[in-house]
């Protein structure tokens, strides 16, 4: 075969293997969940402050995940896992906690860290640490080192003991939430990771740290400060 | 019939030479510009070993390439058609025990360098270290100084005390690494495995997971401080006290 | 005039054959869904919804139904079947097992021709390498800044584990595959495999595998990490089961393997092959298939376990229940260090041979060469636990794991000696396979060089889970193994098709991959150096910089392998035609025509010397 010829050959090549490429790699990145971004909502009573809203609940049911709780309808999940939140600004976090819950099986997660006042609300009455053997979840955020913004938040979510279940949201029934609020500040830009450190993902044995707990999407996320 | 002449060699001493200058530079060089501070006595040890290896392996990975630049410019059949058969050696006894000898001293002492380093590293220089228990747990890692029921997500050590890290784990397997420190250890579920050693160098350092635990393996990043001893023991004072 | 190139068969069709006349990959792809959807039935049926570990049942009968369908599909157990009723295939049978007078449709079925295995195996690892590579670029293309972009981080935990294992299976086999089959049997003068049912069986086996490998992507994925470490893989969804399961066949494919191509070279070497004319490839094949029967059963076993930890909660790898995952880590790494030198040695042997012929010069000490290779292997067996000198399993091991490994370091520098000594003052003939051997000695010698700081204890507490590692093995892999294969695909192209691998495109390809490799993993050496942790899908904004050029070089290197790719194709029916022995060599497959009639020799040949005496050319009579 002859110079020009393998040259063209070289084309082809790489003009249609990249362009295989191309589409594999299209396809992958949109088969990947997106969860839409949580945007924290600016307060109209304090300057620079802004409310996050978020739940956690003890099923799939509440259309996050899709309408019928998507592909795994019985695993816990919190509301949002893509927060973003403006750069040098206090965040008023409430968390809506409707699930069940246990024993923590690692006691450094049974108080408060990282907030104003290093405590938190829980139903109205101030707190700094919750009893361990009485949590639901947590909300645990902590920065990554190396671009020099750490930052390290983490509240326990209390138990929710509530028997008769008259809140509707999506398929999903639901106890009255415990309520929690708490309030951290954010420094510059920068991306944070959270996730809970509660066992309340399936597994055998009952470790609890599998299923909903080692998934995108349900029990950690990203929040990015802008 | 056979007709490869011997060429001269000195162009293959001048280019062994040459480049193992090169790889010696860039073995002193590269480490200290690309590795994390040192702020341990196994981090120094680490770096000295890193650049004491790269200068042995230098005249060899030289004496390969150099070997291969020759018989690429001397040993090249630039004719048409099938090469002519070259001179049928099939044995040089010398060459290869000289070649046999090298490398085996060579390992020797690399071996030797490695196990007394190793030794060095085991050796408890302190009856009395601090005891820090470092617990992983996807994807967090806590330390607790138990002498005095202090938890906390930042590992705070004093200058130039020995330090027992305890290290666990509460789910799958993680890798605690002090990073700046040089030593690094599973945390195993269900199991206690130590490590130890001695800042001596005041500064910020990082903790890194590196053996793979799940989803967010990439984030298990913690942030630590090496600072004086007197403002050690007031840290420890004003942290909330755990039961 | 004009060379023709097609078999000249006659054209009378194909007797014989029976039920093997309606089957082939496609009724095996058929047999093995129809059977997978089965066992699922049977699974959802039989075990109780409940538990645990029902998913994991399900996924593994669904598993054990492909298999089994695949088989039946695509004729393996035809003539088991046949002894069980005790009948046995008439001569008309075996001829037509051997693909006799079918054509191109031999390809696509069970045919036990050794010639036929060779290409199929070329054609398997030409599309796992395809698979790997995919997932190499999402890979690179997702590091290419800090933090997560296309993918979150469980696609991509689940990308790098089913890209490490699908490489690790392309690499096994690109040598030994295609080579070892194609050609090692010529080379011994026997006119097939000791066992050409059984090497069917394992190329299927390896295509079956395989398809459950690749199928992880689309049962959840992988996100374990390749190595499956015992607590994490624990927790995985079904995607584990699959990957078990895959391995446990595949386990099976190479033992079969081994088994087949040892007793080949035993008992079938023609009259006058003494062990000291056998040419050096043929050692490398013996060696690399031992040391596989001894390693692969351990990955089987650390496979079962994790299988029957997930579907019958046994406590193999569990803390809660008493075990530890210790013993899968020893029961993988056992398998896993020899495994990288089934990798390695095929490769080596295969320079080794080009070597001579290219440098028309004996190899240099050839006994030195074969007992380098005979010791590699078995001090391959003791250093294992090199891979968890931090894992806190056993500090007190560390020594003596660093003695055995670092003693590894004088048989591989053997391997360095034989190739510069063998071109020293040779006449050599750089063609394309020379080219790529001399890629082979530059990358080759970083990456061993890179090994013996990792076997050092404590570097290896700074280096282990970093970047470095990564950087290490893939200048072994990528660098010197892959190297070594296009060298030996280069080398036998004209054996197999007739015509020569495109030069021109092959040395073009030859600078972008080289180039490329030097830049993704030299950036990659520098990132592990700064302390970048593997198997992260984000990573701190200290690595940004070497990143981002590892990321280019990746891209590099995938426009220089489409290049070789689009060469492959185009030269396998329109290369240069190149007559039957186009580098003028010795060794017996060069002796017989192309293309190699079915059973290899009209007349048996007879030995008189080894293949590289080159200062007197053989003449076939």
């Amino acid at each position: 075969m002859d110079r020009s010829k393998s040259l063209g050959v070289a084309l082809a090549s790489v003009l249609i293997g990249g362009g295989v490429l191309a589409v594999a790699g299209f396809a992958l990145a949109s088969s990947t969940p997106h969860q839409t971004a949580l945007h924290c909502v600016e307060s109209s009573t304090a300057a620079h402050t802004c409310n996050l809203q978020l739940s956690t609940f003890p099923d799939s049911l509440e259309g996050v995940h899709g309408k019928n709780g998507g592909p795994h309808p019985d695993w816990v999940t919190y509301s949002n896992d893509n927060i973003v939140v403006p750069a040098n600004t206090t965040i008023d976090v409430t968390i809506d906690q409707y699930d069940t819950g246990g024993s923590l099986n690692n006691p450094f997660f049974d108080r408060v860290y990282g907030t104003i006042g290093g405590n938190y609300t829980v139903n109205g009455k101030t707190y700094s640490h919750w009893n361990a053997n009485d949590v639901g979840h947590t909300f645990t955020l902590r920065g990554i080192p190396g671009n020099g913004k750490t930052l390290f938040v983490s509240v326990p979510l209390p138990y929710n003991h509530g028997s008769k279940f008259p809140v509707k949201i999506g398929v999903g029934v639901y106890p009255k939430p415990v309520v929690v609020q708490f309030s951290f500040k954010t420094g510059g830009k920068a991306v944070y990771e959270w996730n809970c450190e509660f066992p309340c993902g399936g597994s055998r044995e009952g470790q609890g740290f599998g299923e909903a707990m080692s998934s995108f999407g349900y029990m950690s996320g990203t929040m990015t400060v802008e | 019939m056979a007709t490869s002449e011997k060429k001269s060699l000195t162009g293959f001493f001048w280019a062994w030479g040459i480049i193992t200058a090169v790889g010696v530079v860039l073995s002193i060089w590269l480490p200290q510009r690309y590795m994390p501070e040192a702020m341990s006595n196994d981090a120094h040890l680490t770096m000295t070993t890193m650049i004491l290896f790269s200068i042995c392996a230098a005249p060899v990975a030289a004496g390969v390439y150099a070997g291969a630049l020759h018989i690429l410019r001397n040993y090249r059949y630039r004719g048409e058609g099938v090469p002519p058969a070259a001179e049928q050696i099939r044995e040089h006894t010398k060459l290869l025990v000289t070649w046999l000898t090298a490398s085996a001293i060579l390992t020797v002492f690399v071996l030797v360098w490695g196990l007394g380093a190793l030794a060095s590293e085991n050796s408890n220089t302190s009856s009395n270290p601090l005891v820090v228990d470092v617990t992983g747990q996807q994807w967090i890692w806590s330390f607790s100084y138990p002498g005095s029921h202090v938890q906390s997500n930042e590992l705070y050590l004093p200058e130039n005390r020995e330090v027992e890290f305890r290290v666990t784990s509460e789910d799958v397997t993680h890798g605690f690494w002090v990073v700046n420190m040089g030593v690094q250890v599973d945390a195993n579920p269900g199991t206690i495995t130590t490590i130890h050693t001695t800042p001596d160098k005041l500064g910020v350092f990082e903790v890194r997971c590196e053996q793979f635990c799940g989803l967010n393996h990439a984030f298990m990043d913690a942030v630590g401080y090496v600072v004086t001893p007197q403002k050690f023991t007031s840290w420890l004072a004003a942290q909330p006290q755990q039961s | 005039m004009t060379t023709t190139l097609e078999p000249t068969e006659s054209v009378t069709q194909p007797r014989g054959g029976g039920l093997a006349r309606r089957q082939n990959f496609g009724t095996a792809v058929a047999g093995g869904v129809i059977f997978a959807f089965l066992g699922w039935l049977l699974a959802r049926k039989l075990f109780y919804t409940g538990s645990d570990n029902f998913s994991d049942q399900v996924a593994v009968m669904t598993c054990v139904g492909w298999m089994i369908g695949f088989w039946i599909g695509i004729g393996a157990f035809n003539a088991p079947f046949k002894w069980l009723l005790g009948n046995d295939n008439s001569r008309d049978d075996d001829l037509y097992y051997a693909g006799h007078n079918q054509g191109r449709a031999r390809y696509w079925k069970y045919t036990t021709d050794h010639k036929v295995v060779g290409v199929q195996y070329i054609i398997v690892t030409m599309g796992l390498l395809g698979v790997g590579g995919i997932l190499a670029m999402a890979i690179r293309t997702e590091l290419i800044t800090p933090g997560t972009h296309f993918v979150n981080q469980q696609v991509y935990n689940s990308f790098i584990a089913i890209h490490g294992m699908v490489m690790i299976l392309a690499l096994i086999v690109a040598v030994a595959g295609p080579w070892g089959n194609f050609v090692m049997p010529i080379m011994i003068g026997a006119r097939d495999m000791a066992f050409p049912r059984l090497n069917a069986l394992s190329l299927w086996s390896l295509v079956s595998a395989a398809t459950l490998l690749v199928g992880t992507l689309a049962v959840g994925g992988l996100p374990v990490g390749w190595v499956v470490l015992g607590t994490v893989a624990d927790q995985a969804g079904v995607g584990m089961d699959f990957f078990a399961m895959a391995i446990v066949v595949f386990t099976v494919s190479t033992t079969v393997a081994s088994v087949n191509l040892i007793t080949t070279v035993i008992s079938m070497r023609t009259k006058g092959m003494t062990l000291d004319r056998l040419p050096i490839f043929v050692w490398g094949t013996v060696v690399t298939a031992a040391l596989a029967l001894y390693a692969f059963p351990f990955f089987f076993i650390a496979e079962a376990n994790q299988i029957l930890d997930r579907t019958v909660s046994t406590s193999f790898y569990v803390a809660t229940g008493g075990g530890t995952s210790w013993l899968q880590a020893n029961l993988f790494w056992l398998m896993g260090h020899p495994e990288v030198y089934v990798i390695l040695i095929p490769a080596v042997a295969a320079l080794f041979e080009i070597s001579t012929v290219m440098a028309r010069k004996p190899l240099f000490s050839y006994r030195t060469a074969v007992g380098a290779m005979v010791s590699l292997a078995g001090l391959s067996a003791v250093v294992w636990a090199h891979h968890m000198f931090t894992s806190g399993w056993a500090p007190s091991l560390g020594g003596p794991f660093m003695v055995t490994t670092e003693l590894i370091s004088i048989p591989t520098g053997i391997f360095f000696l034989v190739l510069i000594g063998t071109l020293w003052r040779g006449s050599v003939w750089m063609r394309l396979p020379t080219v790529w051997m001399f890629g082979f000695i530059f990358n080759f010698l970083i990456g061993g060089v890179t090994g013996i700081y990792l076997s050092d204890v404590p570097l290896d507490e700074q280096l282990h889970g970093t970047m470095f590692v990564t950087a290490h093995f893939h200048y072994i892999f990528v660098g010197s193994v892959l190297f070594g294969a296009i060298a030996a695909l280069a080398y036998w192209f004209p054996k197999v098709t007739g015509r020569y691998l495109n030069e021109f495109l092959g040395r073009i390809s030859f600078w972008l991959v080289f180039i490329g490799i030097q830049i993704t993993f030299g950036a990659m050496f520098l990132s592990g150096l700064k302390g970048m942790p593997r198997r992260d899908a984000s990573y701190s904004l200290a690595f940004e910089h070497t990143n981002f050029i590892s990321t280019i070089g990746a891209y590099i290197i995938m426009i220089g392998m489409l290049i070789l790719f689009g060469a492959i194709v185009t030269s396998w029916r329109h290369g240069e035609p190149s007559g039957p022995n186009p580098w003028h060599a010795n060794s017996l497959e060069w002796l017989v025509p192309t293309p190699v009639p079915l059973e290899n020799f009209d007349v048996m040949p007879v030995v008189t010397e080894d293949p590289y005496h080159f200062d007197k050319e053989i003449v076939s009579s």
